[in-house]
């Protein structure tokens, strides 16, 4: 976390939980960057990433584990799905090497 | 004559292989859910609430910040 502040970067976690059920969260696990609630599924449509999971036969729409790193510009620079985008290594590293200006 | 009819046949043929292509890319998008959003793209936009019930715009943060979005699961989860 703080080598992503030092370079420059601003994170959001976003999940379909209520703002309530967000804030419980961020305190149990201590994160100091803001959690999202997309409880609409607007913007895990609008980037293409709902998945549907099989809960004792229910399926449900929730979102797929992704990274996005976006420059200043608006510009995705990375996308990481799956295993991968648990581990923000790779986006610490895109984002120290983006510009700082 | 002849000729034309023949440009007309290759044209949609490869009309029907493009719309062939694009179909299953899609069906695929459906059943894995990848984004089909990938570097280089613009970041689509939006307004969020996050846990403070404080309104969040992805664009505010243009021209001054790079932005990590991560997406998880659900919240008291492992995901």
């Amino acid at each position: 976390m703080a080598k992503l502040e030092a370079s420059d970067a601003v994170v959001f976690g976003i999940s379909i939980d209520s703002p309530a059920a967000n804030n419980a969260f961020a305190q149990k696990i201590g994160v100091t960057f803001p959690l999202l609630s997309d409880m609409n599924r607007k913007v895990l449509k609008q980037y293409g990433i709902l998945k549907m999971y099989n809960v004792e036969k229910e399926e449900y729409d929730w979102a797929q584990r992704t990274t996005f790193v976006i420059d200043k510009k608006g510009v995705i620079q990375s996308v990481e799905e799956e295993a991968s985008a648990i581990n923000p290594n790779n986006a610490v590293a895109v984002c120290t090497k983006l510009p700082k200006k | 004559m002849h000729r034309t009819s023949f440009r007309a046949a290759m044209v949609a043929a490869a009309l029907a292989a493009g719309l062939l292509t694009s179909a299953a890319g899609t069906q695929q998008n459906v059943k894995v859910s990848h984004t089909a959003l990938k570097a280089g793209d613009m970041a689509p936009d939006f307004t969020l609430l996050d846990n403070q019930w404080k309104q969040i715009r992805l664009s505010d943060y243009r021209g001054k910040k790079n932005v990590v979005l991560a997406f998880y699961v659900l919240a008291f989860t492992e995901g």
